[in-house]
């Protein structure tokens, strides 16, 4: 194990920021973000709204706050399921390997050339609008990256001498796969995760942006900028803070992955 | 709300005037102005392009409001959008107790290729019209029983009934006269697949023709040299030699093209910046008298998704309607351009009634209103809005806010515009976002989609009063024009206050120019003529 | 397996992802609410203009049969015509094409243009300030939603400053590079940043590989190490990248295209989508994953070249 660098912890900062946001905002400015102030309709920076206010008179920086919450949810979702999906998927066709592992050449390649954000538009625009469609939308695409590098782990391990060795032993199938593939291969799979949630917010909030991620009143920076996007000359404030947000976030979950990587001494 | 920029002539406004007194009613310039610039090309950019240039078979405004420019029709609305006055034809009357229309045609009239309009042209393109086969205008000209015509110049329309609005009909975009020969050239089997290659490069009597376009990107129209309509001054229209199209669907890019000046005018200027324009040296912000009403419409089935609707209770329509400040809404949503609506139909369309707003803000009222009803402690409504629309966005939010106050959840859908009309005309919304605009000078149009039930449920809503498909029916034939606004004012009574809306407000259409672009004109019914339209240098 | 057998085989691949994709946009497309007759018609139009109209399409037919009519022309290599607008898609796909293509050629060429240098700087000073330097800028760079950098670049230089037209296309070869440029350096912005990290990493494997070590051992200057190992090794990364990435460089271009008003195909789908216009979403789709099996397809045949290990 080497200690961990500067970048991994400046990451981690920013992630334990976020997560503070995330959890408790009114500790951090108790400022309602959906409440509007009829006499400070999209207000100039100051004291009271230290982000200005929008359109509404609502507090820009609690909305960006409050924000986070979901686009952190956003991140966490758009990973989880197609990473439990891709391993078991990738666990299988590695293993077994043969004419499953045919047909998975054949998925792949149809998602790879397949433009990704114009496949999850089509499948919002089928499923609706909506931070849960735009989870199963991201999940259909998103599986294939972790089943990869599963597959890959697994075919290099299938052949090893512990997994020999355990076959000898009378292991059961399911035994040798989760108790001794699995820990070894999920490694890469959690570092490239972290990358993967970076990537995954910047999608969220494109998605918030055309109108087909989450829906008002709820506050996710990307619809936050698509909002202000009309009082972008004369109240920049507006998309100025969430668009520093996206950036930040983004920012935070590269350079944990990043770090993350360096530590645990994954090849990428 | 902001009339000063038409001069509307008294005499245009009761038709039947010379082309020199038309024009003048377009905003051209007074004397004290410098004389318009002949020649030259206008850039305007559109946030949408064209579908199908055909007056028939079109139903979208992307069409309709530019092929005044392509087409005209034999009568023309006044600027103000009230009235009629010449076009095509010059003198008209009614005989045989209003069935019989006799109208006396222009003389001289040719194409934009100089082949000469004829009688035949005008007898086909009206019977065209009149098709119930061809697209989904022809209820407008219904009335007419047969079309005579006899050479050199007189048209004599037979009807089945006395019809109030068929005047108005031949203002309207449908019945434009087209090329016959031209028309019976192009192949095809029926007027639908003919229409759809005519559509792609349409011609006319208009000021332009189509000259080339690439779909989705940018038309050109090009100066129709042989066009009949002369300036006061008896200088040939139109000014220009060219107007460009190009299509910028985002409103920020469209605006910072104009604001570059590497475009001349643009049209539907977001509200939010109509003030950052109007203090631009260098740009005119134009707010043309509009027909087009904002409104909220609810579904009124008793059920909705299998569970009751409480929608379906008059007490909650009304208790909504009380409980959301309209002028909150205008402020927020149109930055105070708007006006709140007194009827369900615009204040500039004819035998509108009513002043002031339908329903004041009264949330105390409200609440005493969902508590008769049996909701005291509160409802759900879910209602359906056009993704990424910022005018919806900000309606709703608002009225969701105001909504919360009285106990009302009232959760905000977007959908994308194909998913949302389809369930708009399967009736499967429990709320949604609606505006409307009229094609025709007259009520019968906006009366008949809103209030009469048998057309489309009432906006597919399925409200229904009995009384006001009475009055309906009755208002078609009558041609007592005091009896008819009588009908009217009952009508819009029953409707504004039993009704399956919440009316929100009514906008001017926003447009921006350059300082030295100059004569635009875009009447109530939302069409942009550019035909007196110049470049100064 | 020799190189021929190698690279036929890769091309029989192709057909069944073109089959499948086939089949699964046309599923895809009819699985999305509403319909294009909805969406042309509007609101207002009446029942029986619809009914007229879904018959004319022919989409009161069975899925099935129009799965079918529709792999049969296809087949025969005719796409059908626009719903919308009422022209063949071929010649709509056809005007935009090219408009794409130069965008996402540009984005690669600015992309690799600075992401290269920026790579070999970071690689050598690994872990020194000018490393660290350059992966938080570039970090920042694939942090930043293309939509609002676009939004920004849109009105900084080109509605402010007046650097660059707003927007389009323009009419010339020269007009076309300009007013593309914007939208370029956009889409360029996260390409840049994944080339170069990547790119950084394969140098520093490659340098602190064995046989860089014993070239040196051999005496081999330095320089030279780096041009004849170093250099080729950190192509085919580049390469094979610049592949694998051209699928989310067209993803990446319909917004691009949208914020920047330029009349390329990711546009077109977004509002093919939207309007449910079918044979475009389709003739476009394939169109696409044509495009980006070829990418593929080239970058595998330029790493055969450059790294006589594949194909073997």
């Amino acid at each position: 194990m080497r200690r961990i660098s500067v970048p991994l912890w400046l990451g981690l900062g920013i992630l334990a920021l976020l997560l503070l946001c995330a959890a408790a905002p009114q500790l951090l400015w108790p400022t309602d973000p959906l409440a509007f102030d009829f006499a400070a309709l999209t207000a100039a920076p100051s004291w009271a709204h230290p982000f200005g206010t929008d359109q509404f008179g609502r507090d820009m920086l609690a909305r960006t706050i409050a924000a986070s919450s979901v686009d952190l949810q956003i991140a966490l979702f758009s990973v989880v399921f197609p990473l439990m999906i891709g391993t078991l998927i990738g666990l299988a066709v590695g293993w077994y390997g043969g004419w499953l592992d045919a047909v998975f050449g054949r998925l792949v390649d149809l998602v790879v050339t397949f433009p990704f954000l114009v496949l999850v538009i089509a499948i919002v625009a089928v499923l609706g609008p909506g931070l849960v469609n735009m989870y199963i939308a991201v999940a259909c695409v998103g599986w294939v990256a972790y089943a990869r590098l599963i597959r890959g782990e697994v075919m290099v391990q299938r052949n090893s001498d512990y997994v020999a060795a355990a076959r000898v032993l009378g292991y059961s199938t399911a035994r040798i796969v989760f108790r001794h593939i699995l820990p070894n291969a999920l490694r890469p799979v959690l570092v490239y995760s972290v990358t993967d949630m970076a990537l995954c917010i910047l999608l969220g909030s494109s998605l918030g942006y055309l109108g087909l991620g989450a829906q008002p009143p709820t506050a996710e920076w990307g619809v936050l900028i698509a909002d202000g996007k009309n009082f972008f000359t004369t109240a920049p404030w507006i998309t100025l803070f969430p668009g520093v947000a996206i950036v930040l976030a983004g920012l935070g979950f590269s350079l944990a992955g990043d770090g993350l990587a360096d530590l645990l001494e994954v090849k990428r | 709300m902001m009339d000063t920029k038409v001069p509307v002539s008294r005499r245009a406004l009761l038709g039947g005037v010379a082309a020199a007194a038309t024009v003048s009613a377009f905003g051209l310039p007074t004397p004290a102005e410098a004389a318009p610039v002949l020649g030259g090309k206008m850039i305007y950019a559109r946030y949408a392009d064209s579908q199908r240039l055909d007056p028939v078979f079109t139903e979208l405004n992307v069409d309709i409001w530019v092929m005044n420019n392509l087409f005209d029709t034999l009568l023309l609305p006044t600027p103000d959008g009230k009235g009629l006055k010449e076009g095509l034809a010059t003198k008209w009357e009614l005989s045989d107790g209003g069935k019989t229309v006799t109208l006396t045609v222009r003389e001289g009239v040719k194409f934009a290729d100089g082949t000469p309009m004829t009688m035949a042209d005008v007898k086909f393109s009206l019977e065209r019209a009149m098709n119930p086969k061809n697209g989904s205008w022809n209820s407008m000209v219904a009335s007419v029983a047969s079309v005579e015509v006899t050479e050199p110049a007189t048209v004599v329309l037979k009807l089945k009934h006395p019809d109030p609005t068929l005047l108005a009909a031949l203002a309207m975009f449908n019945t434009s006269v087209l090329p016959k020969a031209m028309y019976d050239k192009i192949p095809g089997k029926d007027d639908d697949e003919k229409g759809k290659i005519f559509g792609q490069k349409p011609m006319g009597t208009g000021a332009f023709y189509v000259s080339d376009w690439k779909i989705g990107e940018v038309m050109w129209l090009k100066k129709n040299p042989y066009y009949w309509k002369k300036d006061a001054a008896g200088v040939q229209l139109p000014y220009l030699d060219e107007v460009e199209m190009p299509v910028i669907p985002d409103d920020a890019t469209r605006l910072l093209k104009l604001k570059a000046g590497e475009v001349h005018g643009t049209e539907f200027i977001p509200y939010a910046r109509v003030k950052e324009l109007q203090g631009d040296a260098n740009l005119r912000m134009e707010l043309w008298p509009s027909t087009k009403v904002t409104y909220i419409q609810f579904n009124c089935r008793p059920e909705y998704k299998g569970k009751p609707n409480p929608l379906s209770n008059v007490k909650v329509r009304q208790a909504l309607n009380y409980a959301v400040n309209k002028d909150a809404i205008i402020a927020i949503t149109t930055h105070g351009l708007g006006k709140p609506l007194s009827s369900f139909m615009s204040s500039v369309t004819p035998l509108h009634t009513g002043s002031g707003p339908v329903y004041p803000y009264d949330p105390a009222k409200a609440k005493a209103l969902l508590a008769e009803a049996g909701f005291a402690k509160g409802l759900e409504i879910t209602c359906h809005a056009l993704s990424g629309n910022q005018d919806d966005q900000n309606n709703l939010t608002t009225i969701q806010q105001m909504l919360a106050q009285v106990g009302v959840k009232f959760t905000i859908e977007q959908m994308d515009n194909a998913s949302r009309v389809a369930a708009y005309r399967k009736g499967d919304f429990q709320s949604r976002t609606a505006y409307w605009t009229d094609d025709i000078a007259d009520p019968s149009e906006i009366t008949s989609y809103f209030v009469y039930s048998p057309t489309v449920d009432c906006l597919h809503t399925g409200w229904k009063s009995e009384e006001a498909d009475k009055l309906f029916v009755a208002s078609q034939e009558e041609v007592d024009p005091a009896k008819r606004a009588a009908e009217y004012a009952k009508m819009q009574d029953i409707f504004n206050h039993t009704g399956p809306t919440m009316p929100l407000y009514e906008t001017p259409y926003p447009v921006a120019f350059r300082k030295n672009a100059k004569g635009f004109v875009q009447i109530p019914l939302g069409n942009n003529y550019f035909e007196a339209a110049y470049v100064e240098k | 397996m020799n190189r021929s057998t190698w690279l036929l085989l890769r091309l029989l691949q192709v057909i069944p992802t073109f089959l499948l994709i086939g089949v699964a946009v046309f599923v895809l497309a009819r699985l999305l609410p509403g319909d294009i007759v909805s969406s042309m018609l509007g609101e207002r139009a009446s029942d029986a203009a619809i009914n007229r109209m879904t018959h004319q399409l022919g989409l009161d037919r069975s899925i099935g049969a129009q799965m079918l009519s529709f792999l049969e022309s296809v087949a025969r290599g005719r796409l059908g015509d626009s719903l919308a607008f009422h022209v063949p898609v071929l010649k709509l796909i056809g005007d935009r094409l090219p408009v794409t293509l130069l965008l996402s050629g540009m984005a690669t060429l600015i992309a690799v243009a600075v992401a290269v240098p920026m790579a070999f700087v970071a690689a050598l000073t690994a872990n020194r300030w000018p490393d660290l330097l350059i992966r938080s800028v570039f970090q920042v760079g694939l942090s930043s939603p293309v939509f609002y950098v676009g939004l920004v670049l849109l009105t900084v230089f080109a509605g402010w400053l007046r650097w660059f037209p707003v927007g389009g296309y323009g009419d010339t070869a020269g007009e076309h590079l300009y007013h593309l440029f914007l939208p370029a350096l956009t889409l360029a912005l996260s390409f840049a940043a994944v080339v170069m990290r990547s790119l950084r990493a394969s140098i520093l494997q490659v340098l602190t590989a064995e046989y860089v070590d014993f070239a040196r051992a051999k005496g081999l200057r330095g320089r030279v190490v780096l041009f004849r190992h170093v250099l080729r090794n950190a192509l085919i990364a580049t390469v094979t990248l610049v592949g694998l990435q051209i699928g989310s460089l067209l993803g990446g271009a319909v917004i691009t295209e949208s914020v920047f008003a330029v009349p390329g195909v990711g546009r077109l789908m977004v509002d093919s989508i939207f309007a449910r216009d079918y044979p475009v979403i389709q003739a476009l789709t394939l169109v696409l994953a044509v495009l980006v099996s070829l990418a593929l397809l080239v970058s595998d045949v330029v790493q055969m070249w450059l790294d006589p290990r594949v194909g073997r």
